[in-house]
């Protein structure tokens, strides 16, 4: 999993490198919050820990390889999305500085896929799942497993676009890359799911208590945990779905060519996604695609939250406490 | 374990600080990223540039040798996977490019690994003003992982002492994954003593270096 130096170009490694900085000062200052003064020796164990178990090998039927824990759904189902992105992060950067062990430069990108996309990605999956099937232990090893599962997917999908805007890559066929990756990293995410499930159901077994309710967190992480959970769910689909978008035009644009309509039709001006294609990236159709799906889930998204937010600013305050306070004493 | 026993060795480098180090290797690597393939006799210099600075930190060429045994595989895989892909002529000058960046990038790092003690690291961290709960995490973290490497040689010893050899694949997958949720447990209720040991010490959330350790 851990990408190499040299893969991804200079300009992706510094663009994936600025976001998880972002993203690792934001789960700093959001750990504090919640932690408290537990914060630093317990997210060093965390790290720790992951670790130590990222060195327990798996045979893998008998073939010379072995695989092992990835850890970033463990990580934040124990200690929550905040610690668990840092632990990850600071396992990354252990492995690269101390290990030579994934790329010191691209060091950002394997803090994007595997510490912001494993870590909150997977705890809005896994959030999600816990809060419709209720807190029972089953249904909690079940939202992990299926978590990882599809953060591993979604991390996947992300190395790819990763790939494929790099300037070396340019000529290679978007889709022949996706489905490599996709469908090998659909193996690991198996191994990885079943491995998180295992510890899980151990640990829920002995201290069911080490692993955090739900009921902490407000109903502004109900709706970010939602629509987290979405993208990692939707950036999966569109990645597996999009390419294969079928070449045919689509029903309306059939009928009006049949009809001889499209003579009628007048010149109109370009749309951002026309035709769900992205115009700067005509190098690579089948990627743009993907993109322009990929974007179009964000926006919708970013749409739906905002819509959730402004109801939400409407509701009187008092009814808001109230509500809170309800949903707080029923643990979610 | 022999993890950054190696990086404490005399050598030329010693006296450097850790910051200039670290940007060195990433120079490296950041040239070999850009060289163009026509060009590939500068990578040759590269790899010839980073075998003198491995040999000065005392790099063994027979140790070179194995790390490398262990980098290729996954390199040559990655590699051929590019032809299978794409069927035009670039295919295969695109697979030598990625195996020169990756071996000079992969070489680099292994420079960097030999010439950098970790302590060394979390200073030039907070010289670039790394947030001080960064660096006290990363702390707790290299200290706790010697610990929680000798718990799971315990746990691994135990478990050695009573299976008989292997049995099917699944048996092993659950072991495994009980072994890692014991040292979890083992690890959580740790470091919840240590938290109270240090509340009891007067911990109150804040990190305080003392002046003397730069």
């Amino acid at each position: 999993m851990h990408i190499r130096d040299g893969i991804l170009g200079p300009e992706v490694c510094l663009m994936a490198g600025i976001i998880s900085l972002g993203a690792v000062s934001y789960s700093l200052r959001r750990l504090r919050f919640d932690l408290e003064d537990r914060a630093v020796p317990l997210t060093g164990m965390l790290a720790a820990l992951i670790f130590a178990g990222q060195m327990v090998n798996f045979p893998l039927l008998g073939l010379p390889v072995s695989g092992h824990l990835l850890g970033g759904v463990l990580a934040a189902v124990t200690l929550g999305p905040w610690a668990g992105c840092l632990a990850i992060s600071m396992v990354l950067i252990v492995q690269a500085v101390l290990f030579s062990d994934g790329g010191l430069m691209s060091l950002g990108a394997n803090i994007l896929n595997m510490g912001v996309v494993g870590a909150w990605g997977g705890y809005g999956v896994y959030s999600t799942i816990r809060r419709t099937f209720g807190s029972s232990h089953a249904a909690t090893v079940a939202a992990a497993v299926i978590a990882a599962w599809l953060s591993v997917l979604a991390a996947a999908t992300l190395f790819c676009v990763e790939f494929l805007l790099s300037s070396h890559s340019s000529g290679f066929d978007p889709r022949g890359i996706l489905t490599l990756m996709v469908l090998y990293h659909a193996l690991i995410g198996v191994g990885e799911a079943l491995i998180t499930g295992g510890v899980l159901a151990y640990v829920l077994g002995r201290r069911p208590d080490l692993i955090p309710e739900l009921g902490s967190i407000g109903p502004v992480g109900r709706v970010g945990g939602f629509a987290v959970s979405g993208v990692v769910l939707a950036l999966a689909v569109a990645a597996i779905l999009a390419p294969f978008k079928s070449e045919l035009p689509d029903g309306l644009d059939a009928v009006s060519e049949q009809v001889g309509l499209s003579a009628l039709e007048v010149e109109r001006p370009p749309l951002v996604l026309e035709d769900y294609a992205i115009p700067l990236l005509a190098r690579w159709p089948q990627l743009s695609v993907s993109v322009a799906g990929i974007l179009g889930t964000l926006i919708v998204f970013a749409g739906a939250a905002g819509l959730a937010g402004m109801t939400r600013r409407t509701t009187p305050s008092i009814v808001t406490r109230s509500i809170v306070t309800t949903d707080g004493s029923h643990g979610g | 374990m022999v993890v950054d026993s190696r990086s404490s060795k005399q050598s030329l480098f010693q006296p450097l600080p850790g910051g200039i180090k670290l940007l060195m290797a990433l120079a490296m690597i950041l040239a070999a990223g850009l060289i163009p393939l026509e060009n590939w006799p500068a990578h040759g210099l590269l790899i010839g540039m980073i075998y003198i600075g491995l040999s000065i930190a005392g790099v063994t060429t027979g140790y070179l040798l194995r790390r490398l045994a262990l980098f290729m595989p996954m390199l040559l895989v990655f590699g051929l996977s590019a032809p299978a892909v794409r069927s035009d002529g670039a295919a295969w000058s695109w697979t030598i490019s990625l195996w020169l960046r990756c071996t000079v990038s992969f070489l680099a790092g292994l420079w960097l690994i030999h010439v950098l003690p970790f302590r060394e690291l979390l200073i030039t961290l907070r010289r670039w003003r790394c947030p001080a709960v960064l660096i006290a995490m990363l702390g707790f973290m290299y200290r706790y992982t010697f610990i929680l490497w000798d718990e799971l040689h315990r746990l691994q010893n135990a478990r050695a002492a009573r299976d008989f050899g292997s049995g099917p694949w699944w048996r092993t997958w659950s072991t495994n994954s009980q072994m890692i949720g014991l040292l979890l447990l083992r690890a959580m209720e740790r470091a919840e003593r240590t938290h109270r040991a240090m509340l009891a010490r007067g911990w109150d959330g804040s990190v305080r270096f003392l002046e003397s350790d730069e």
